[in-house]
């Protein structure tokens, strides 16, 4: 082998090698990079102009937030324009319970999770299905937990007719809990009695 | 220089070269996580955070660390940087870089500084390098070990020797101070629970060459200080005995006679799978264990609690975490429900194991219960301390009776169904026990989808302590006098719930 060959094949393997080291680095700097989820993301998805119905009136939608110091749910009303389908109006309920309460009440679900998709079967259940990740912000605990799950349920129920009950899947798959605690495994008929009466 | 070309880089070599590098890319250790605790002991309290490693490094979060030596004044995050001031001192660290500065003084770590998660990290020899000049306070912490004493603390010590004896082994734990013993059995092992006391051990692991005992662990990750003594064979007897006014302890594990009865003796030696069966060992000096009691088999209580191993829970602004609070209370209660000699009390699990759902309903229904507690610990709001009781709800309505399956077999997922009524009697108990301890808010039982109870075959209820959120210190929650009030209050709820039974 010539001394020009020598040299080629070292130059040669020395780029392969950082190539491979580059690669470890590139792959572990992704790994450690917080997901790119905020309050902005889940607002900016809110003005998702197909669940807009700008022609449609406004009409009272009513919403329910959890109150940990209450252990209830309580209520809030915003107006909203409508979409025409049922499915629609269930992502323009989990959107307004993303976006938070405008009265200062506890968030259920957290402002950075995302919807993957949803359905609503013949028999009215709603099919929710959630990102995982977005839920890693979720407050911890038996009671706070269930109230996040019942201020959806009752949330859907309450102003789409056509939702008699809320199955919750994460990744498209059924799970036990959210975060170790509510038990998902079977479909949630609302729970009117959690809801704190009318001050 | 095209013929240089083939020749270096032949279609051969080519592969040859590619399966070296992808063989080297593929066994290329990944960036590892592992839960293990640190604790941090001080005079009348300790604390628990958790440890991330990052390569091959065990880090520590800043934040929970500075919170449990002091309060955080304000905090300046940017990009790439973090300022803390804490009291009069100032913290600089920078990401990627393990030299920091604290005050006046530029201090170099044994690794960089590190963000996951959002959290900024330090490694663990943040405890040596600066912690001394964060606080006043003497800081004592063994180069290499998971705990520090800070303050005025004096950590127990002790010294273990293993000697043959007939039919057996002799293992003898010599303490520097006395020792408030307890044991208990589990999974094929043995646990001696040192108290609340500090313990700070010259060695963590002793290994033995024996028929009898393969080797005895040092272990307090969940802030409760044990040896775990690992038998070298199933169906070996532990016959400990304490002496000296609780600074020696003595056990002989023996086997067992081949032609004698089974007599009921403390405690039984597990066999692995079982449900755990614990039992307290009095710290008296110089006598035998006392013997289970003969006659009728006492009624048992099911202690679980909530998440453990890896499944943190929920965790508080002064990183205390839900996972060692409620093992920390189910311990309590265990020794104040053993206390009445009523009742037999098995724990789902012992020490810090991430056990299923299933698993923990399979461990209760083994045992037929008469109660099962689960204890979790999470936000409720701005009231702390506060409890709640919840008995299962099913998400949908519950089974009618027209609707209840005939015959022997009931669904796995709808075990609970059949107790929902005396669930509810429980829950009632406990709120109006729970409801008497001044200073703390009961709220009255509800019913909830917990999942733990879906599926275990008796009365049972869900115990949540808190508050124990990000937003708020949960000091209170973890003093003796709270869980002592609790654990109280739970004995005399199993009175009156049994009461009512009979």
């Amino acid at each position: 082998m010539t001394n020009r060959a020598k040299l080629l094949t070292l130059i040669m393997l020395t780029l392969m090698a950082a190539g491979a080291f580059y690669l470890r680095v590139l792959t572990r700097r992704v790994s450690m990079e917080a997901p790119p989820f905020g309050e902005q993301v889940a607002r900016t998805r809110l003005t998702e102009a197909a669940l807009q119905s700008d022609t449609a009136p406004q009409q009272t939608a009513t919403l329910y937030f959890p109150s940990y110091d209450q252990g209830a749910l309580v209520t809030e009303e915003r107006q909203v324009s409508w979409a025409k389908g049922d499915t629609d109006r269930v992502r323009q309920v989990l959107l307004a319970l993303i976006e938070g309460s405008h009265q200062g009440y506890s968030r259920g679900l957290p402002a950075a999770v995302k919807i993957r998709a949803v359905f609503l079967a013949s028999d009215g259940t709603a099919y929710l299905d959630f990102e995982s990740e977005g839920l890693e912000d979720f407050a911890p605990g038996i009671s706070s937990e269930c109230l996040a799950v019942y201020s959806v349920v009752n949330s859907l129920a309450v102003n789409i007719p056509a939702v008699k009950k809320v199955k919750i899947l994460l990744q498209g798959k059924e799970v036990d809990t959210l975060d170790g605690h509510a038990d998902l495994s079977d479909s949630f008929v609302p729970n009117p009695s959690l809801i704190s009466p009318a001050p | 220089m095209p013929q240089a070309f083939r020749r270096i880089l032949g279609p051969k070599r080519v592969f040859v070269l590619g399966l070296i590098l992808g063989l080297g890319l593929f066994f290329w250790p990944a960036r590892t996580l592992r839960s293990d605790n640190f604790v941090f002991y001080f005079p009348t309290s300790r604390h628990i955070i958790a440890l991330e490693e990052i390569g091959q490094a065990q880090y520590l979060p800043l934040m929970p660390v500075l919170n449990v030596i002091g309060k955080v004044g304000a905090l300046q995050e940017k990009r790439r940087s973090l300022t803390v001031w804490f009291g009069k001192v100032q913290i600089v660290l920078r990401v990627d870089n393990s030299a920091i500065q604290v005050g006046e003084t530029r201090l170099n770590l044994a690794h960089p500084v590190r963000i996951v998660n959002g959290q900024w990290m330090v490694p663990v020899d943040f405890v040596t390098t600066a912690l001394p000049r964060l606080t006043r306070e003497p800081i004592e912490y063994q180069a290499g070990s998971s705990r520090v004493f800070i303050g005025d603390v004096k950590p127990t010590s002790f010294s273990v020797r293993l000697d043959p004896v007939p039919n057996g082994a002799r293992v003898t734990v010599q303490f520097t101070d006395k020792v408030n013993m307890t044991t208990a059995s589990s999974n094929g092992k043995w646990y001696l629970f040192l108290g609340d006391r500090p313990v700070e051990p010259l060695e963590s692991s002793f290994r033995f060459s024996n028929s009898y005992v393969n080797d005895i662990q040092f272990d307090d990750q969940d802030g409760m200080p044990k040896l775990v003594i690992t038998p070298a064979a199933s169906g070996l007897n532990f016959y400990p005995t304490v002496a000296e006014g609780g600074k020696v302890v003595v056990a002989d594990v023996l086997k067992p006679p081949p032609s004698e009865p089974q007599r009921a003796v403390t405690p039984q030696p597990p066999e692995a799978g079982t449900a755990p069966v614990l039992e307290p060992l009095p710290g008296q000096g110089g006598e035998e264990m006392p013997m289970a009691p003969a006659g009728p088999a006492l009624p048992v209580v099911v202690l679980d609690a909530g998440h453990g191993g890896v499944n943190l829970g929920a965790r508080s602004r002064d990183a205390v975490l839900e996972k060692d609070l409620v093992a920390q209370l189910v311990a309590r209660v265990r020794l104040a429900v053993l206390a009445t000699g009523k009742y037999r009390v098995v724990l789902t699990r012992v020490g810090d194991l991430n056990m299923g759902f299933d698993e923990r309903a399979v461990a209760a229904n083994l045992v037929r219960p008469q109660a099962f507690l689960t204890f979790h610990a999470g936000n409720l709001g701005i009231t702390s301390p506060r409890v709640m009781v919840y008995s299962y709800q099913p998400p949908s309505p519950p089974l009618t009776p027209d609707e209840a399956p005939p015959g022997l077999f009931v669904p796995w997922t709808k075990v609970q169904q059949m107790h929902l009524g005396r669930s509810r009697e429980l829950a009632l108990a406990l709120h109006q026990q729970l409801s008497q301890i001044p200073g703390i808010t009961a709220d009255r039982p509800a019913d909830a989808p917990v999942r733990t109870l879906r599926s275990v075959n008796a009365p049972a209820v869900a115990i949540e302590i808190g508050s124990l959120s990000v937003d708020e210190d949960a000091a209170v929650l973890t003093t003796p006098t709270f869980q002592n009030q609790i654990a109280a209050a739970i004995v005399n709820a199993l009175e009156a719930f049994r009461g009512g039974h009979t």
